[in-house]
């Protein structure tokens, strides 16, 4: 593209897009009209979620045979089926399971599975086989598989000061934001705006992706700070940079910013020791930060147009170790969360503790079969183009 | 654009103020034989904190450990920027680091094996393979310590091939099982040393590549190299990361033929691209995306930089993307474009403000899978950057004069925007605050990231 051409639709895109935002900026009422673009929300949570006390099989004298300390006592699950319920912690998440807007799809993983937190978590996010290194995310992909609608740099957003692989495309990726302001202020240099103003064309694909990237940058940034003073959100998050990241998105969401696709995380799941504390504050942090969430999505009338998808790289083993906590493992719990999910509650049966591979889950689902049902009917991609093979939907949306 | 300085770019990290004066005017051959000389010179990464840790730490001993790998990484680092070590040896050695892409956690082994790699880097690539082939981090990294008799562990021999040295397409599924089989045995023992396990081996006759023989890793190896697209896939590799990342057929077919003639030379090979024609044409030069350790590598080398604090060299490496002896994967860097997002891109053109004015730079890195919470945000790098020899470097007082002598010091392209604009924005009190302010400005611009 020449320099002149890219200007002028950047321009486009940050200020014709910017204006009618900046002048709702006064407006801290809700916006009530329903939007026609889906919202996608990632929730990362990293270390390996122990599943098998997050969604407890507590009618399975196996699950409290290979955990008879650390499993959790069947009278403080919160039943929600015949079968299972929830981490006595997870009452917020509960509610939203009550509602019938939650699906919870079990022992989702993928062959051959990696115990390396970073392995693991890299074959999530580029989708990949476990013998295969790919250099590109998911969602990244997604974003230079001609998806429709996704001219602008922040169409997938991850609240984060950097990016994660699952955002990385090779001509198009995601942008990264830890917060508006500090990202306003990082841009905010004026030589810098100078030489973007400047007209130029440049004679290599390098040179011109670098400006392209800086002048994008600088208009995002400017383009998400005033979005981001849009809307103040009444509902109260949990007080972490977790429960803020979220309101975040909220608050983005709600001023109707161009923003299709976010990405979060929260951190602290490797509990190789004590983990029943540990584990038990950060599942109340996440169901609590999901109910706000879900809450002032509602009071927006924005729920129906959001889904929420949380996974973790790995699940642990079946077994306890010897210091109160659980070791690397392999399928695990993945949930989806919104007000339009065709099938709300359990998609299927929790995992067979009688049929272990040498102490571990077996998968039943490869999430890439869950990405692919994203992919289709919620962005409407292409969702063989994306993952690089075909998977089979799942009934889920 | 001046030629020693592509050259130095690309067989090295840039030049110091001091390099630059002496070898602006130094003929190409000259400029060749001193780096070849230099690499030659040049002796294995030094030992900073001998560790006894080999096998199984301790979680205590895994936290040292991390540290210690932490300090080899920055002493690697500042050894890459010093003007006095050969500029080729650690260009060569940081190329097949991530070439023979590996992590470790044990910081004896990864020192081992970088310097395994130094001793052949640019030696015989059959040497080299079969130094890695032998490298115990490398053996636990692939797995090749379950790689034994009656239950084979594919992921070396897989690897090897795919990544290493033939590449994809040129072997079959059966010759990777059969590959595997020959590296049986093939193991490291509790003191971090190549050991071969009699027991574990499959004596047995291989087919591999169409050749049938009692085989072991070795024979294995050389049967790759027999393969003249061993050569074609490395010279490929190398074309990419020396030269350009678009590939021109016809030079690197005949790069390939050298270097298979040459039963893998990889000295000669080296020397035929820096002192080729082709290797200066315009369009080899100021048009690769500089990967983070170039970038902070080459510019701790032109402006001076000592670092009081060792933590701003390993923020920079974790914010852009590249920390040593820790790659993504067995892949490597991908390199190129996907260094480059929104946040990579704005650290990287404000990087070197933030270390000339101290200034806050305000950014989280993402934490470790492990870690129990998110990392605190770095607010300032600690550095000295010393201007003088850069200020002496300098003909004139003329501001004009001087934007221009510093772009043509410091980028490896001319700038899109006019140096006027630069000269406009760089305003301010004294001389030498011009020449800081300037500097600030050159190095913000994009092609600041080229080389």
């Amino acid at each position: 593209m020449k320099r002149r051409n890219f200007i002028k639709t950047s321009a486009l895109a940050s200020t014709a897009l910017w204006v009618p935002s900046f002048l709702k900026g006064n407006t801290t009422s809700p916006v009530l009209k329903t939007r026609s673009g889906k919202i996608l929300i990632i929730v990362q949570l990293g270390g390996g979620n122990d599943g098998l006390n997050t969604v407890v099989p507590y009618r399975n004298d196996l699950y409290y045979k290979y955990r008879p300390s650390l499993g959790i006592k069947q009278k403080d699950v919160l039943k929600v089926s015949d079968q299972l319920g929830f981490n006595p912690e997870m009452q917020a998440l509960q509610s939203l399971y009550d509602q019938g807007l939650l699906s919870v799809v079990n022992n989702v993983g993928y062959p051959n599975p990696d115990r390396s937190h970073f392995r693991s978590m890299d074959i999530w996010h580029t989708a990949s086989d476990s013998t295969e290194y790919l250099s590109t995310g998911w969602l990244g992909r997604y974003l230079d598989n001609d998806c429709r609608g996704c001219a602008t740099p922040y169409h997938a957003l991850e609240v984060d000061d950097s990016l994660s692989l699952a955002m990385k495309g090779i001509n198009n990726s995601g942008f990264a934001m830890g917060d508006a302001k500090r990202l306003r202020k990082a841009t905010d240099n004026k030589f810098l705006k100078a030489v973007a103003q400047h007209d130029h064309d440049h004679d290599h694909e390098n040179v011109e992706y670098l400006y392209k990237t800086m002048i994008d940058t600088q208009h995002s940034a400017e383009y998400l700070y005033q979005q981001s003073k849009v809307y103040q959100s009444k509902v109260k998050y949990p007080n972490t940079p977790f429960g803020k990241d979220l309101k975040q998105i909220s608050e983005l969401i709600t001023a109707d910013t161009d923003t299709k696709i976010y990405y979060t995380s929260l951190t602290g799941f490797d509990t190789h020791a004590n983990q029943k504390g540990k584990q038990g504050r950060l599942l109340k942090q996440y169901a609590e930060g999901m109910k706000a969430l879900v809450e002032d999505l509602k009071r927006n009338n924005l729920l129906n147009d959001t889904l929420i998808m949380t996974f973790s790289e790995f699940g642990r083993r079946v077994k306890q170790n010897g210091s109160g906590g659980t070791d690397h493992g392999t399928a695990n719990n993945l949930f989806l969360i919104g007000g339009n999910l065709n099938k709300a509650g359990f998609y299927n049966n929790g995992p067979d503790l009688q049929k272990l591979d040498k102490g571990d889950l077996i998968y039943q689902v490869d999430f890439r079969n869950v990405y692919a049902t994203i992919l289709e009917n919620w962005l409407e991609a292409d969702a063989p183009a994306v993952l690089g093979k075909n998977f089979t939907k799942l009934n889920i949306l | 654009m001046s030629k020693i300085k592509h050259l130095y770019w690309r067989a090295g990290f840039g030049l110091s103020p001091q390099e630059w004066e002496e070898r602006k005017n130094w003929r190409i051959t000259k400029a060749v034989d001193q780096l070849f000389k230099e690499a030659k010179a040049a002796g294995p990464l030094q030992a900073l904190n001998v560790s006894s840790v080999t096998s199984k730490p301790t979680k205590e001993q895994r936290k040292m450990e991390r540290k210690r790998v932490g300090r080899q990484n920055t002493a690697w680092l500042v050894r890459m920027a010093n003007p006095n070590e050969s500029a080729l040896m650690e260009r060569m050695s940081l190329f097949w680091h991530g070439h023979f892409a590996c992590s470790s956690k044990l910081s004896k082994l990864a020192f081992n094996q970088i310097n395994a790699i130094r001793e052949h880097a640019l030696g015989n690539f059959r040497d080299l393979v079969l130094a890695v082939a032998k490298d115990p981090s490398m053996i636990r990294y692939l797995n090749n310590q379950q790689n034994k008799k009656n239950k084979p562990n594919e992921n070396f021999a897989r690897e090897l091939m795919e990544l290493f040295t033939i590449g994809r397409g040129n072997y079959t599924e059966q010759d990777i099982k059969e590959a595997a089989r020959a590296f049986t045995g093939w193991s490291s023992n509790l003191g971090g040393k190549f050991v071969f396990r009699r027991r574990q081996h499959d004596f047995g006759s291989k087919t591999f590549m169409g050749k049938t023989g009692k085989f072991d890793g070795d024979e294995i190896i050389d049967i790759i190299l027999e393969q003249r697209a061993t050569a074609q896939f490395i010279c490929t590799k190398i074309y990419r990361y020396f030269v350009n990342e678009k590939v021109d057929t016809r030079i690197v077919n005949r790069l390939a033929d050298q270097f298979y003639k040459s039963d893998y030379n990889i000295e000669a090979l080296m020397r035929s691209i820096f002192t080729s024609d082709w290797f200066y044409d315009k369009k080899n030069i100021g048009i690769k995306i500089k990967s983070p350790v170039d970038l902070v590598v080459g510019m701790s080398r032109g402006l001076n930089i000592q670092y009081d604090n060792e933590q701003a060299l390993i923020f920079a490496q974790k914010a852009l993307g590249q920390v040593l002896f820790n790659p993504p994967n067995v892949a490597g860097w991908a390199g190129g474009k996907a260094w480059i997002d929104n946040s990579t891109m704005m650290l990287r053109l404000n990087l070197v403000t933030y270390l000339l004015y101290a200034s806050d730079v305000d950014f989280r890195t993402k934490s470790d899978l492990k870690a129990s919470s998110r990392n605190k945000a770095m607010r300032k790098l600690e550095a000295n950057v010393n201007l003088v020899p850069l200020q002496q470097m300098l003909s004139t007082n003329d501001k004009e004069r001087t934007i221009e002598e510093l772009s043509d010091f410091l980028l490896q392209r001319d700038p899109a925007v006019d140096k006027k604009l630069i000269q406009q924005y760089a305003q301010s009190g004294t001389d030498q605050d011009f020449i800081k302010m300037a500097i600030a400005r050159i190095t913000s611009l994009p092609e600041y990231q080229l080389c």
